[in-house]
């Protein structure tokens, strides 16, 4: 190759350069019309979610309705825990991760709030868009009197009992006491039945921290989670939660993720689970021969606090603050269409999932009406571990907790731990 | 004597299959589990882990061509990669030559800052990475994932291609510059062919990393239409529930083409990494 051939290949390089973002179809500006506002949706509603049809069909009817002005644009974003690191990462850098996303609020999240790249609601959110949704969820999301995310999807976390395993060793009502609850564990283990699917994998060993979270709100008391984490109700609760997977588990326990928590339970295995409403609307749970016999329920009082559930603002919606009033009035647009009750009935019914919108809703199948009665039938409602204390304390948590099942660290070795890791926050 | 002879010989070529057979089944037993079990249900995957299909799904597959628009991604992923490799072989290249061959104040140090790269850990480039896209007006695109691939890969390419470069005989560029060699023509014409081992090892690495990135593609990019095969595998799994038994045949016919391509091109991958290996 000559002076020629290396002009060739610059040239070559230099049109790579130019003709690849072609390939940039997703670089919506360049190709939407003019006037038409064009809205990026970072949403987890996607692929094999019970909620994706529905909220498709939604913003399939928007753009219907608003053809030529406002366009949504669903950017699937189909694994959450690396959609939370690209919310995070994207945060970091000062630039938005899209025009409408989703958080977990927690005290990790609501450091959002701080920046000025998040839209701030409370100007807008009045009148009966604001009197349709729960007051409660819209207090837990307004934090110094400014509601930069909106409360949408909620949840409880109840446990759910597998009646046709309790049966068989005699049981026919889920525990009521502490002594019946320990009474079940040993005649299910004596009859060779795994009691629980306990978990202490993924990034926030979600089954059993909904397990931790029950123990410590009813030793604790509903404010449990402002205490130092080296009090003595988290304390007492980790012993609990060891005793759960050391004695009441599978044998996979260690390690093992939300799927395979789940799968223990789904394939009949397990007798109790913890979980939240959206798990009802699975269709290989309503295949299942125990399906009809499924119990929701919480657990007795551990502590002074009874009759209590976890409870959680599961996704709030975010937007990107934006110079342009006519597109921040495009989002507003959009989501008093999404959060309309209407829309939201028609999320809640096929999928099970529970909102902060206010709607008239029919349940779709028995689990679903047992967590609505459950909901409303509880005295108090506290926050799970991983929505009071945020993602990383929750990562230190599901990492130490692992350690404490082992016997490599004693329960009060465990909240010290995690305690330094709260305090790092 | 003969016979014990024999016995030995027979009892060692038994071993010696034995062990093969054994690292054989633990390679593909994973491959088979997975193939079987995409043709399971959900269900039945729950209740065992293990066992024959009670009803063979084919729908899976269907389900996952048409959930995760997986023909698209995969071409996504095969010009991404294809043009990451590229670009990073042909800057690999250049630096290397003059890494190794040329003689200048600071050459030392400018090899030691760009191979430094291999120790940092590639998510401390993340928020960096997503500013520098997004500000640059590719955020979303195939080019953006090739620069970051190919940029990614540098430091290992450079210190591979560099090292073997290093090893090539002065004699033969000066007996090419009495010739009348240009400067160019010593890399074009001398160099880079005598280094092609060297660069096919280098671009596997590039071409890996670029087809199993997960991390990145997530961050920098937000569309089906600049999105790679690794997303789509992905998209079977949701906040709460994953659709398994359609992810493994997703899992199935992304490799399909790979191992397509690797049957018919083994030859030439074995005699490009092992070229050069032995000197004579």
């Amino acid at each position: 190759m000559t002076k020629k051939g290396l002009i060739l290949l610059l040239t070559i390089l230099m049109m790579m350069g130019t003709v690849l973002p072609v390939f940039a179809q997703g670089a919506a500006e360049a190709t939407a019309p003019a006037k038409e506002i064009e809205l990026r949706w970072a949403s987890i509603w996607v692929g094999a979610d019970s909620k994706a049809g529905p909220v498709a069909a939604i913003v399939e009817e928007f753009n219907a309705a608003n053809a030529g002005k406002i366009k949504v644009v669903i950017e699937p974003q189909p694994d959450y825990n690396a959609y939370e690191q690209k919310v995070r990462t994207s945060l970091a850098a000062g630039i938005a991760p899209a025009d409408i996303f989703t958080i977990k609020l927690n005290p990790t999240t609501a450091e959002f709030y701080n920046s000025n790249l998040l839209m701030d609601f409370s100007k807008v959110f009045t009148g009966s868009w604001k009197s349709s949704f729960e007051a409660g969820s819209v207090n837990q999301s307004t934090i110094g009197g400014k509601l930069k995310s909106l409360p949408f999807e909620t949840a409880i976390l109840p446990m759910w009992y597998n009646m046709d395993i309790l049966a068989k060793v005699g049981v026919t009502k889920v525990p009521q006491t502490v002594d019946e609850f320990w009474s079940l564990m040993d005649k299910l283990k004596a009859a060779g039945i795994t009691a629980t699917s306990q978990m202490t994998g993924d990034t926030n060993a979600w089954t059993s921290m909904i397990w931790f979270s029950h123990f410590a709100v009813s030793l604790g008391g509903p404010d449990v989670w402002s205490k130092p984490f080296t009090d003595p109700a988290f304390v007492q609760a980790a012993e609990y939660i060891k005793r759960m997977i050391v004695n009441y588990s599978t044998a996979d326990a260690i390690g093992l993720g939300a799927g395979g928590s789940g799968g223990h339970f789904l394939a009949g295995r397990t007798a109790v689970f913890s979980n939240g409403p959206w798990y009802a609307g699975r269709a290989d749970l309503a295949a299942t021969p125990f399906f009809k016999n499924i119990t929701i329920a919480g657990l007795p009082g551990f502590g002074s606090t009874s009759n209590y559930m976890i409870s959680r603002i599961q996704a709030n919606i975010c937007a990107a603050a934006s110079k342009d009033a006519a597109r921040e009035a495009a989002i507003v647009k959009f989501l008093q269409f999404l959060t309309s009750p209407e829309k939201v009935k028609s999320i809640a019914q096929p999928s099970g999932a529970m909102f902060a919108v206010k709607t008239d809703a029919k349940p779709a199948n028995h689990l679903q009406v047992q967590f609505t009665q459950l909901a409303n039938s509880v005295a108090v409602s506290a926050p799970d571990f991983e929505a009071a204390m945020g993602a990383e304390a929750t990562k230190e948590f599901t990492q130490q907790l692992s350690a404490l099942a082992l016997g490599k660290i004693t329960a009060q070795e465990f909240t010290k731990l995690v305690a330094l890791k709260i305090n790092q926050d | 004597m003969k016979s014990e002879q024999n016995f030995g010989t027979r009892l060692l070529t038994i071993v010696k299959w034995f062990i093969l057979l054994f690292f054989l089944l633990v390679a593909l037993l994973p491959l088979v589990w997975l193939f079987i079990n995409s043709f399971r249900s959900n269900l039945e995957l729950q209740i065992s882990s293990f066992g024959w299909p009670q009803k063979w799904l084919f729908s899976n597959y269907i389900k996952a061509m048409e959930m995760a628009s997986l023909p698209r991604l995969f071409l996504n992923s095969v010009i991404t990669s294809a043009s990451a490799v590229a670009l990073n072989i042909i800057v690999a290249a250049m630096a290397g030559f003059i890494l190794s061959r040329e003689f200048f104040k600071g050459r030392d140090t400018i090899y030691t800052v760009l191979t430094a790269g291999v120790l940092v850990p590639i998510i401390a480039f993340m928020v960096p990475y997503f500013s520098l896209i997004s500000r640059s007006g590719i955020y979303n695109t195939l080019f953006a994932l090739i620069l970051v691939y190919a940029s990614v890969n540098i430091p290992v390419s450079i210190f591979l291609v560099t090292s073997f470069m290093r090893s090539i005989p002065k004699e033969l560029e000066e007996a090419a510059i009495i010739d009348g060699c240009s400067f160019t023509q010593r890399f074009t014409k001398i160099i880079f062919p005598l280094t092609q081992s060297g660069l096919v090892t280098a671009g596997t690495f590039c071409f890996i990393y670029s087809w199993n990135d997960f991390i990145m593609a997530m961050l920098l990019t937000s569309s089906i239409e600049s999105r790679t095969i690794q997303l789509g595998i992905k998209f079977f799994s949701s906040q709460f529930i994953t659709d398994y038994t359609t992810m493994f045949a997703a899992i199935i016919l992304t490799i399909i083409p790979s191992v397509g391509a690797y049957m018919f091109l083994h030859n030439k991958i074995i005699s490009g990494l092992t070229a050069g290996a032995v000197k004579g």
